[in-house]
């Protein structure tokens, strides 16, 4: 597939839009502290508001059970000048993020089984994208939006529906998804979310030099995009996950009208209804006969 | 017709002009350290950002290696720029070659930026003082601005619609007009060409050459222009409409903040014991570099397919400008209308407009119902503008020498080939063997000619 054509822009105002992995089981196990982490991010969002006095960056923070909104440089609510020691930006996003994880951990039900503890990415892309047309619909003169997911938590097959279709719409909007991840094994939806976006995906080796990644690799504005030698994927993962076990699988069966994905033959699609015909063995390559929903 | 154009020049250019002693103070100052990187262009900015924390130097190799190939034209640029700001100061080893490293000053006060924010010289002032005068809004801040900028402008191109004076003095008015005005004697002042095209340049243009001035007149005023600048940018970092107290300033800063007043970039009020200015958007337009080509204020202007233009404002000075190429025909509460015409635009163009200005000015001022149409002005009036300007460039002139009376033919073609060496040849005749060649070639033909006699 193809990675998605890119506006071209004249000048170098950005709108970045940061998906921040809060997942409280994911930064307890991590071998780089959370406190660490957030002063290079905030180092880093910080740099990017020097760069133009225009740039605009809303942080939405991923929890494991909510997302939401922990700062936006354009509201009238956020602070002019700093403290001396912290910045503004510091101030406020650090009081909103320490309000948002007290009410994540209300949220949480029950302990998660296993080791994978995934956070609510589809949920924050989603907000991103709607933040995004908000912007895009204001006028005709608007900053240049782009998406940076910093995560670690492995992905949670369940959301693989949901995030593949946020992805779609953001490369229908012509809006970039950059990763940085900074778990262990490679994420293969935001692997996907970057080739599919025409954005970067990096996983940086030194965890301690993050900021020096960031501004390196994902400060730089669209339009100066075209002319920088940027990390290209290599070896995305595309597989997929099927509809009724999320599973990871590599074969499976398909709806030929809603191409939902099944790892087993089922007699009807759940998404759309379709009824499907007798299953045929796998040595044979005939395709499958799928009848409209209301024939028998 | 020669074509004279006023570079609306960065301030950053001034900046740079700065002997290197001065540029290193400034920089110890972190509010200018921000505003310069502000004006870089893109690139330079990444690399700034990329080298900041980066304590060794730099081999310009591993820089060029971060950029694409068709990427080199702007590297050079960025990284010219850097070095003449002295922000990339370059060292040269045997070894490795040439290689960068950023200014250490520069470096610590944006790392310090970064982390932990900037704090601005001067407080806010507490509301419930504030309160007691009539509070200015934003919108009110921003139309005092306008008024006062237009004032003034109208007042430069020595207009008789100004309604009223400003309270800049005369000499300093004159160094503004300087450039821009010619006086012959006993004749009102007209607009030179570069006048006119001050007067299409967009707001944050036309603001930086006045900037320019003032600040190239400090020195004849006593007052030293690195203070000036760094004042100036220091400024710029203000918050539009909240208001500061006038304490902590110099004698100097207040004369400044007075002269700035009148132009409309600040408002001063006094209280009863103490006094504040309050920055307009004027100001916080001072650190928005001049690479940000479009102009982000409402447009006015709409241009139709039959040559008429309405522009809804109520300002005189839209008025003034419009007339400069547009047959003005009705003048109503809130709408201008007018005609382009062949006549009008020979006007211009006798004045030294140029027909792209004309046409960015038209579609930098679109009014928003036809701004986001493609393409904002019409195509038709476009080409047709630039159709009546090219009529004027029908005869393009080349200063040459004509050779007629050559002896024998062999002499002539010698003549030709050697002239079409040189590039200069412009227009033969074999038959009646006539040569027209251009002046920059006319020496080295007479010694071809004297050498073939001999």
């Amino acid at each position: 597939m193809a990675s998605a054509p890119s506006k071209l822009y004249a000048d170098d105002v950005s709108l970045l839009v940061v998906l921040l992995d809060a997942n409280p089981f994911f930064w307890s196990a991590s071998s780089l502290p959370f406190s660490k982490f957030i002063s290079h991010v905030i180092s880093f969002l910080n740099s990017v508001l020097l760069l133009n006095q225009l740039n605009q960056i809303v942080v939405i923070a991923t929890g494991h059970n909510c997302c939401d909104y922990v700062y936006d440089s354009s509201s009238p609510a956020s602070r002019s000048a700093g403290t001396g020691k912290l910045s503004a930006l510091s101030v406020d996003l650090l009081e909103k993020l320490e309000e948002f994880v007290c009410r994540d951990e209300k949220l949480l039900k029950k302990e998660p089984e296993g080791s994978i503890a995934s956070s609510l990415l589809s949920g924050s892309l989603s907000m991103a994208l709607c933040y995004i047309q908000r912007v895009f619909r204001s006028g005709p003169r608007h900053p240049h939006p782009r998406i940076l997911c910093l995560h670690g938590s492995q992905d949670g097959p369940e959301q693989y529906v949901a995030i593949m279709n946020a992805i779609f719409s953001a490369q229908r909007s012509m809006v970039p998804i950059d990763s940085c991840f900074i778990g262990a094994q490679n994420s293969a939806f935001l692997q996907q979310a970057s080739y599919i976006t025409g954005g970067v995906y990096l996983k940086p080796q030194l965890l301690e030099g993050t900021f020096q990644y960031l501004s390196t690799v994902f400060g730089t504005d669209l339009h100066s995009r075209g002319f920088l030698q940027l990390p290209k994927s290599v070896g995305v993962d595309f597989r997929a996950s099927c509809f009724c076990h999320k599973k990871t699988i590599d074969m499976g069966y398909i709806c030929s009208v809603c191409l939902s994905i099944f790892c087993k033959h089922h007699k009807k699609c759940s998404t759309c209804g379709s009824v499907f015909g007798q299953p045929h063995s796998e040595a044979a390559s005939e395709p499958n006969k799928k009848r409209k929903a209301g024939d028998t | 017709m020669p074509q004279v154009k006023i570079i609306a020049r960065n301030f950053m250019d001034m900046v740079a002009a700065l002997p290197a002693m001065k540029l290193d103070q400034l920089y110890q100052n972190a509010f200018i350290c921000e505003a310069i990187l502000r004006s870089l262009p893109p690139l330079a900015k990444k690399y700034v950002i990329q080298m900041l924390y980066i304590e060794e130097a730099v081999t310009t190799k591993s820089i060029e290696e971060w950029v694409l190939p068709d990427g080199l034209s702007k590297h050079k640029v960025a990284i010219d720029r850097l070095l003449q700001l002295r922000i990339f100061s370059e060292a040269f080893d045997r070894s490795s070659g040439t290689s960068y490293r950023l200014n250490p000053t520069f470096q610590s006060n944006l790392q310090k930026h970064i982390t932990c924010g900037g704090v601005l010289p001067r407080e806010p002032m507490p509301s419930s003082i504030t309160a007691r005068l009539p509070s200015l809004e934003d919108l009110a801040v921003f139309a005092f601005a306008l008024e006062q900028w237009e004032c003034f402008l109208l007042q430069l191109i020595n207009s008789t619609q100004a309604e009223k004076m400003t309270n800049i003095s005369p000499s300093m008015m004159r160094i503004f007009q300087r450039g821009l005005l010619t006086q012959r004697d006993k004749e009102p002042p007209r607009l030179t060409e570069s006048g006119f095209q001050f007067l299409l340049m967009d707001t944050n243009a036309q603001l930086w050459y006045i900037i320019r001035e003032y600040i190239s007149n400090s020195e004849e005023r006593d007052v030293d222009s690195a203070d000036l600048i760094s004042f100036l940018l220091e400024l710029s970092f203000h918050a539009t409409g909240e208001a500061y107290n006038m304490n902590t300033l110099t004698e100097v800063q207040r004369n400044t903040l007075k002269d700035l007043a009148d132009l409309g970039l600040v408002k001063l009020q006094q209280g009863r014991k103490e006094s504040w200015f309050i920055p307009t958007k004027l100001t916080t337009n001072l650190s928005v570099s001049l690479t940000d080509s479009s102009s982000r204020k409402e447009g006015f202007v709409v241009v139709e397919t039959n040559f008429r233009i309405y522009a809804y404002s109520t300002s005189k000075l839209h008025c003034e400008i419009l007339r400069l190429f547009s047959r003005i025909e009705y003048q109503l509460p809130n709408l201008i209308v007018g005609a382009i015409t062949k006549e009008s635009l020979y006007n211009a163009f006798d004045n030294g407009i140029t027909a792209d200005q004309i046409i960015s000015f038209l579609q930098q001022n679109a009014h928003p119902r036809v701004a986001e149409r493609v393409p904002s002005v019409p195509e038709n009036v476009t080409d047709q503008i630039r159709l009546w300007e090219s009529d004027l460039n029908r005869v393009e002139m080349t200063p040459a020498h004509f050779y007629d009376e050559f002896p024998t033919r062999d002499v002539f073609e010698a003549a030709c080939d050697f002239a079409r060496e040189y590039g200069g040849l412009l227009w033969e005749d074999s038959k009646k063997m006539r040569l027209v060649v251009k002046t920059d070639v006319h020496m080295h033909m007479r010694e071809h000619l004297r050498r073939q006699r001999q």
